[in-house]
């Protein structure tokens, strides 16, 4: 296996993970902050005790939306070879993938909501054991990965 | 056109049977409400005949030029068309209601089909009909000589197989579970009295309930799983034509699965726990397009000594029959094996211990104690049965999930390769190998855990594309 993959992510992954982070985790904090209220005015517990669950939370949230997406940001990376597709991710589990591309049925690119916002999308690339991604490029980087996969796809000659 | 009216029939009665027994009982037996009942069953049966008519005669099929056409319904006309190059077998079932007319379903699954129904379904073709059809379907992907022979068979499994392999399939679990669920069920049909002096008279006290009931149930649960077995291998045969295999097997349901050998992904061999130790195994395929439903028709054999799995396979599949010596995991990775085996049990040690000091004031939970030194004994096994090769561009892989599996791919097949390390690994310079080959339901796994990180990069390197081209 070759060394790291050289390519990173667009830097406004970062930004975006955090929106997602504090959204994900905002229902959590409700939850909390209500335990938190339940045991305070019924449980009889002392104030310390009840706010317990919302520092733990807030914890969490800090973890969540402060530390790891710029971890995630750090470690995800890809490239593009003329015969494979490299990817590198994850904080803890770091896991590498190679796809070759002769494997590959078909390539999109993916736009959520948010992401249209940041201009960033995803590539997602299908083999007939299911699809792995690319996420948070920036739109023309993305839509240049997805028509280069393409292209290398048909180029391919069988293994 | 008979056959239709049939299966209508029953799948309208079915529905029927249980409010009509509800009416019976609720009523009682009077002249009137049997009547009732009768006429209810005539009705049903003129209206099905009529229902399975229409749709004979709706439905029609033609294999014109590359592509195969069924056009069906009633009310609502649908035509489909399955190009050829699409189709991925012609399955034949034969059920109760078939045999004695002497057809068959013919089922026509596709690449990237739905999963748990057929792409298109031929409910009556007699014998010639299917001949014709499988030729027509699968002759245009086949150039076959002048004089077909026919297929060869490659082996059957003789009727003390069949019954070896009831007795070792280790699905006593789910026999169990079916049998406690059927307890139950006798429970509310007997009287409660008879089922207490009954119990009362076998068996006077827990201790001798425990006796009696344990070996009881186990060995019912035993036979439940033979018969099963019996139900769906009897008769196994397979046989191979060209590029293709053919498997027959069923006692009621008589079933003919067609698996072309190009769509084989990998295959695995697998001995289970009850069958290791008499050196047996049983192998199954995975093949695109063969739903996780379908899973028994990726049985390529139920039950073969061991020994012969290598002959076997190089009639069978060619393309898999490997016997390479493995190589096996640095001694580093024993801990990791042990760990992994113990942990949730540790977890529950610990847990349980001190809530039962507390609570109930005793040492009873120092008893789960005792299971992780079998966990241990496990994690030791898992760890010796791992290991690795490729041989001749095959990946071959073997691991212990329960009972210990081989699975071997050809490097053309593997959709992907993964190497991943997590921070005890890292520690250790150890990781987790894994290679996908499509499977029916998305992807399924090769996978090695615990191998030197060093070997797991240099595998997935020489796995990749290319690699044969460096190579020479």
């Amino acid at each position: 296996m070759k060394g790291e993959p050289a390519e990173r992510l667009d830097p406004r992954a970062i930004t975006l993970w955090k929106i997602t982070g504090t959204l994900n985790m905002l229902p959590l904090l409700v939850g909390a902050g209500f335990v938190s209220w339940a045991l305070v005015r019924f449980g009889g517990g002392s104030f310390f005790l009840g706010v317990l669950p919302v520092l733990a939370v807030l914890v969490l949230a800090g973890g969540v939306v402060g530390v790891v997406p710029g971890m995630r940001w750090r470690r995800w990376r890809y490239e593009i070879r003329p015969d494979e597709v490299d990817l590198q991710r994850g904080i803890f589990w770091i896991s590498r993938t190679l796809v070759p591309l002769a494997r590959i049925q078909h390539v999109d690119t993916r736009q959520g909501p948010l992401q249209r916002r940041f201009g960033l999308s995803t590539v997602v690339f299908y083999t007939a054991a299911g699809p792995n991604q690319i996420p948070e490029l920036s739109t023309p980087v993305a839509a240049e990965a997805r028509d280069r996969i393409a292209e290398l796809t048909g180029e391919q000659d069988e293994l | 056109m008979l056959v239709g009216a049939i299966s209508t029939l029953r799948r309208w009665i079915s529905g029927l049977v249980l409010p009509g027994v509800f009416l019976l009982l609720s009523q009682g037996f009077s002249l009137w409400t049997v009547t009732l009942f009768l006429l209810g069953i005539i009705v049903v049966a003129v209206l099905a005949s009529l229902w399975g008519f229409l749709s004979w005669r709706a439905t029609t099929y033609a294999v014109t030029g590359n592509s195969f056409r069924l056009r069906q319904g009633v009310f609502q006309k649908s035509e489909r068309t399955i190009p050829l190059d699409h189709v991925q077998s012609v399955d034949t079932v034969q059920g109760i209601i078939q045999r004695p007319f002497g057809v068959y379903e013919v089922r026509i699954e596709t690449a990237g089909g739905g999963v748990s129904e057929p792409d298109a379904s031929l409910s009556a073709l007699d014998r010639d009909a299917v001949q014709t059809l499988r030729r027509e379907i699968e002759g245009s992907r086949i150039e076959r000589s002048e004089e077909t022979t026919g297929p060869t068979v490659l082996r059957r499994l003789s009727t003390r197989e069949l019954l070896v392999a009831g007795a070792t399939s280790g699905q006593i679990g789910v026999a169990f579970s079916v049998l406690a669920i059927g307890f139950q069920f006798l429970d509310n049909f007997f009287p409660e009295d008879f089922v207490r002096r009954l119990v009362e008279t076998l068996a006077p006290n827990w201790l001798m309930v425990l006796l009696i009931l344990v070996p009881v149930g186990l060995l019912l649960a035993w036979l439940l799983a033979i018969a099963g077995t019996v139900l769906a291998y009897t008769g196994f045969t397979l046989s191979r034509e060209g590029d293709f295999l053919y498997i027959k097997r069923g006692l009621l349901e008589r079933r003919e699965a067609t698996i072309p050998l190009a769509r084989i992904q990998a295959v695995r061999i697998s001995e289970g726990l009850l069958r290791q130790p008499f050196g047996l195994a049983s192998l199954r395929v995975e093949s695109a397009g063969y739903g996780e439903d379908s899973g028994v028709s990726a049985t390529l054999f139920p039950l073969l000594p061991h020994d012969e799995v290598g002959e076997f396979l190089a009639v069978a599949a060619p393309e898999f029959a490997v016997a390479p010596t493995l190589k096996p995991l640095p001694r580093r990775a024993l801990r990791r094996y042990v760990f992994r085996a113990t942990f949730v049990y540790l977890i529950i040690a610990f847990a349980a211990a001190p809530v039962s000091f507390l609570v109930l004031q005793s040492a009873l939970g120092l008893l789960t104690l005792s299971l992780i030194l079998p966990a241990a004994a496990y994690g030791w096994l898992c760890y010796r049965d791992a290991g690795w090769a490729i041989e001749e561009d095959r990946l071959v892989v073997r691991y212990r999930s329960l009972g210990r599996k081989t699975a071997v791919a050809p490097r053309r097949r593997l959709q992907s390769r993964g190497v991943t390390r997590n921070p005890f690994q890292r520690r250790a310079r150890l990781a987790t190998f894994l290679a996908e080959v499509a499977s029916g339901s998305g992807g399924s796994a090769l996978r090695v855990r615990d191998l030197d990180a060093g070997a797991a990069e240099t595998l997935a390197g020489e796995l990749g594309p290319g690699a044969h081209l460096e190579r020479a």
